[in-house]
């Protein structure tokens, strides 16, 4: 049984729809990260399960228990806010040790308790400090610990990294995950940066305009995107429209600008029908010498970025479609100028088919 | 856009009634009757006020003759208060140097000062040979009482009142104005080649025109209302407010009130569209207009030059303006405590000292306990009973649809003529009306619980919105507290504060509030409203002690006030 189960849950504020008929299981133990764009709905969904919202139709469920009509308090689910929230009229213990002081246990079990959490979250010497006296990453650490104090057996986080500048939230990610899975809790973990639910997620939800995109393990969604808007969001692509122009055993052909010809492996739709096919940036290699074969493009480099560890290149193909390439520094045989004549490579099974979206491709892309 | 996304936690219904049902009796309905009472004894209204069968319509023409002199008054001291508040709001929001918190006190004085008290501090001052007239080696005021200022006809001494009471309220409201535009757009405009001065037209004048416009609404309501101080230097002329104390304690009823709801309704009238139009905060304000080039560009040239010579006039002419309207009149009335302690100084006549006066046949001191001990009490219960009103109030007023409805309302005890309100209790309480409770000191409380509880609620609610109340209560709930328990163990603690802040500024209010306890007071008498009754009885070096005392009162009351904002 799961833990946590949405079935038909929608919400509206006035004329935005927040949630559109999610439906969503979440195991025990389970770290599940939704990903989405700001505006998605992933603060609305957060905020049923917690109950600090009631939904306008369908049902919550919490071991089993429809909860829909539950006040939070009762729902062993704790809420942490991207900006933390430690009360800041009390002193670290006494936020760590709120809830169970609210809950009135025992004296000393509320004291063993909240000593035990803190000093597994490595605060035990700052008990007498205020939250305004903490830097941010103990002041995530304190909310953590107040959350698991609690005796909460779901934690429900708000972007709980995000308050964080961008070293530390890197860091963090691994030990968050690690807390967690030690504490055998349940993480339901909001966010918009798409590296760090890859990184900490056992699934990721991408949700967009209230509306479940795809659910799977991280690696199933960037590498078998069911969407144009997850390829996007998730990993970013190259997108190249064109007519379907034949479909073989092998896949299909794809008829692209300046009648050039690209194949892919994945086959689907009716001959002539407008398609998009998206490609990952390291998915498209750059060499030099002749165009011979399929996926075999000539263009010219038109930029080339240094970042870090690799070089993002990018080349106008002779029919002025733009593709993007990026190369691993290590992988890189040579560097290219601006300019430089090359062609560009990619297999036909790193391709991915979409049939063209209704909204067009630049709006479906925009919304990111 | 912002969203509400929580669900308001759920405050106990019976508790929300009760607070609904508290704030409708003792601050609704005793602000509203006078309005109710001239409808339902309209016969009566028009018979003494239109169509009196001896005097006519005299009653009429007295209270036209009354508002268009309020009005002048009003007007003229607000156009005053822009010319020399506005500078000195932008120096105090942008400028920063020594004694800056001691200046704000200074301007904020006069509204923590009991006005009876500064009101005859100021008469002394200006016109009597006690004030600056002696100091100089006059052997009278400085200035006689009847003499008007030019143009604008009101006398001179009631409009220098008038301006220091209304003073504060110009340049805090336009100071917070200012301090809440970001400061980079006039350095923007100053490194795109802009003068001081064109900046402050074109960029930061029509940003801060909604400050600058509550503001002048506050200090006109102020002046309109102003009793205390007004009842002690009028002389002979007669503003709307003293209008309604002096015809009801001639019983002249029907009259006062009618005059009395024509003010609540002014009032409304004023309020309303600011309120309305300030409850659309998002909606930028466009005050355009078009000045032919060639003016402007003169009009720039011109700005470039006073830029650069008017700097050192413009910080310094509005510190004069407080320097002479407060701190002046402060300093006299202390200094001539001491002059007058054992006699008078010019005709060494014992009579004429402090002391005789206090502990001699008169025997004022008595009162002034006795006052001291009423003004206490009164205080104390008032400000008590509004604080428990006003904090779930607060709260009604956060989290319900209709919240902003109230506070709107809760803006009228606030604006009206305090003479106005004092008699609407008096009518709704007495015997004409409910019959319930007779002039005196729980009449007075009844008064005062009507303005102490916006007061109070005002400065709730900034606190409230300013700490993310909903956020931690949020947090709270998940990690296990009730919606009871997390009001009590986060947000009440959260906005103590303001609780604090406003308990203070109420009690302090009521302490010093003379018009409508003028009218509901009976035999039970206030110390302000003893200056007044000293004043009138010319028991003038009792009245100087009994101010100074009133003015130390208040300003250890500020001291505290400091001393918990700072924190």
């Amino acid at each position: 049984m799961p833990l946590i189960r949405l079935a038909n849950v929608s919400k509206r504020f006035g004329e935005i729809t927040a949630l559109d008929h999610i439906d969503l299981s979440i195991e025990d133990g389970e770290y599940v990260c939704v990903l989405g764009p700001t505006g998605a709905g992933k603060t609305t969904l957060l905020r049923t399960i917690a109950g600090l919202l009631e939904p306008d139709e369908g049902e919550i469920y919490i071991e089993g228990r429809l909860v829909n009509k539950v006040p939070p308090e009762e729902r062993s689910a704790v809420y942490m806010f991207q900006q933390f929230a430690l009360f800041p009229h009390m002193n670290v213990w006494d936020n760590v040790s709120f809830g169970p002081f609210i809950k009135n246990w025992e004296n000393d079990k509320v004291e063993r308790v909240t000593s035990e959490i803190l000093d597994m979250v490595r605060l035990g010497g700052r008990r007498d400090a205020l939250p305004s006296e903490l830097s941010g990453g103990m002041q995530q650490r304190v909310a953590l610990a107040r959350g698991i104090a609690s005796g909460a057996r779901i934690l429900l986080l708000d972007e709980p990294l995000g308050a964080l500048d961008a070293r530390l939230r890197v860091e963090l990610r691994s030990q968050l995950r690690r807390l967690v899975k030690d504490q055998r809790l349940t993480a339901v973990h909001v966010t918009h940066d798409q590296e760090e639910a890859l990184m900490i997620a056992d699934r990721v939800v991408v949700l967009r305009n209230g509306m479940i995109e795809q659910i799977g393990p991280p690696h199933t969604v960037y590498s078998k995107p069911q969407s144009i808007f997850v390829a996007s969001f998730v990993g970013g692509a190259n997108f190249i429209e064109g007519n379907l122009a034949k479909v073989e055993d092998s896949g299909s052909l794809i008829e692209v600008r300046g009648g050039l010809q690209i194949r892919v492996s994945g086959r689907g739709g009716t001959i002539g029908e407008r398609v998009v096919v998206a490609v990952r940036l390291e998915d498209v290699s750059v060499g030099s010498g002749e165009a011979v074969g399929s996926n075999n493009l000539s263009g010219r480099i038109e930029s080339a970025t240094f970042i870090g560890g690799s070089i993002e290149y990018t080349i106008r193909l002779e029919n002025d479609i733009v593709l993007t390439s990026k190369i691993l520094l290590s992988d890189a045989f040579k560097a290219y100028k601006t300019g430089e004549r090359v062609v560009v490579s990619f297999l036909p099974d790193r391709c991915y088919l979409f049939p063209y979206p209704k909204i067009g491709l630049p709006k479906e892309i925009e919304a990111i | 856009m912002v969203l509400r996304l929580t669900k308001p936690a759920s405050l106990s219904e019976s508790i929300i009634w009760v607070t609904l049902g508290a704030f409708i009796v003792f601050v609704l309905l005793p602000t509203f009757y006078l309005i109710s009472y001239v409808f339902l004894r309209w016969n009566e209204v028009w018979f003494e006020v239109f169509a009196n069968p001896i005097i006519g319509d005299e009653n009429w023409k007295q209270i036209l003759k009354v508002l268009f002199f309020s009005f002048r008054l009003s007007l003229s001291t607000v156009a005053f208060d822009l010319l020399f508040g506005i500078p000195l709001a932008y120096v105090l929001a942008r400028k920063r140097f020594r004694g800056k918190s001691l200046l704000e006190d200074v301007v904020t004085l006069p509204l923590v000062i009991p006005t009876s008290g500064f009101g005859f501090a100021t008469l002394i001052t200006w016109t009597t040979v006690a004030g600056i007239g002696g100091l100089i080696g006059l052997r009278s005021g400085l200035i006689p009482l009847n003499s008007v200022v030019p143009f604008i006809n009101v006398p001179f001494i009631l409009f220098i009142v008038h301006v220091a009471l209304t003073f504060p309220y110009i340049v805090r409201t336009v100071e917070t104005k200012f301090q809440s535009i970001d400061i980079t757009f006039e350095i923007a405009s100053r490194t795109l080649g802009a003068s001081p001065l064109t900046t402050f037209r074109n960029i930061l004048s029509p940003l801060a025109i909604p400050g600058i416009f509550s503001g002048s609404v506050l200090a006109f309501a102020r002046s309109l209302g102003e009793t205390g101080a007004t009842l002690i230097v009028s002389g002979v002329s007669s503003t709307a407010s003293i209008a309604i104390v002096r015809w009801t304690s001639e019983f002249k009823l029907a009259t006062a009130s009618f005059m009395g709801s024509l003010l609540v309704i002014i009032a409304w009238v004023i309020i309303l569209p600011v309120e309305l139009y300030m409850g659309r905060k998002a909606r930028a304000f466009s005050f355009s207009y078009q000045l032919p080039t060639s003016v402007t560009k003169r009009l720039m040239t011109l700005e470039r030059f006073a830029s650069r010579r008017l700097t050192r006039i413009k910080d310094f002419v509005p510190l004069i303006v407080v320097a002479v309207t407060v701190i002046v009149p402060i300093v006299v009335v202390l200094n001539s405590v001491i002059l007058y302690w054992t006699a008078d100084p010019y005709t060494g006549k014992v009579q004429g000292g402090v002391l005789y006066q206090l502990f001699g046949p008169s025997n004022y001191f008595a009162s002034v306990l006795q006052a001291t001990l009423t003004s206490m009490i009164v205080a104390l219960t008032s400000t008590y009973a509004a604080t428990c009103i006003a904090i779930p109030l607060a709260f009604i007023i956060e989290r319900r649809w209709y919240g902003d409805f109230i506070r709107t309302i809760l803006k009228v005890p606030l604006i009206i003529p305090t003479s106005s309100l004092g008699l609407s209790v008096l009518l709704l309480w007495g015997s004409s009306g409910l019959n319930l409770v007779r002039s005196g000191i729980w009449l007075i409380i009844l008064t005062h619980i009507v303005f102490s509880v916006p007061v109070i609620v005002e400065s709730i609610v900034p606190a409230y919105e300013g700490s993310e109340i909903q956020m931690y209560e949020d947090s709270a709930r998940t990690l296990g507290a009730t919606a009871y328990d997390a009001i009590e163990t986060v947000s009440l603690p959260l906005i103590k504060g303001g609780v604090l802040t406003g308990f203070i500024l109420s009690f302090t209010r009521s302490l010093g509030e003379t018009g409508a306890t003028f009218i509901v007071m009976g035999r039970d008498v206030t110390v302000p409203a003893l200056v007044v009754n000293m004043v009138e009885a010319l028991a003038i070096p009792a009245a100087l002690f009994t101010s100074t005392y009133l003015i130390a009162l208040s300003l250890v009351l500020l001291g505290i006030i400091r001393i918990i904002t700072r924190r």
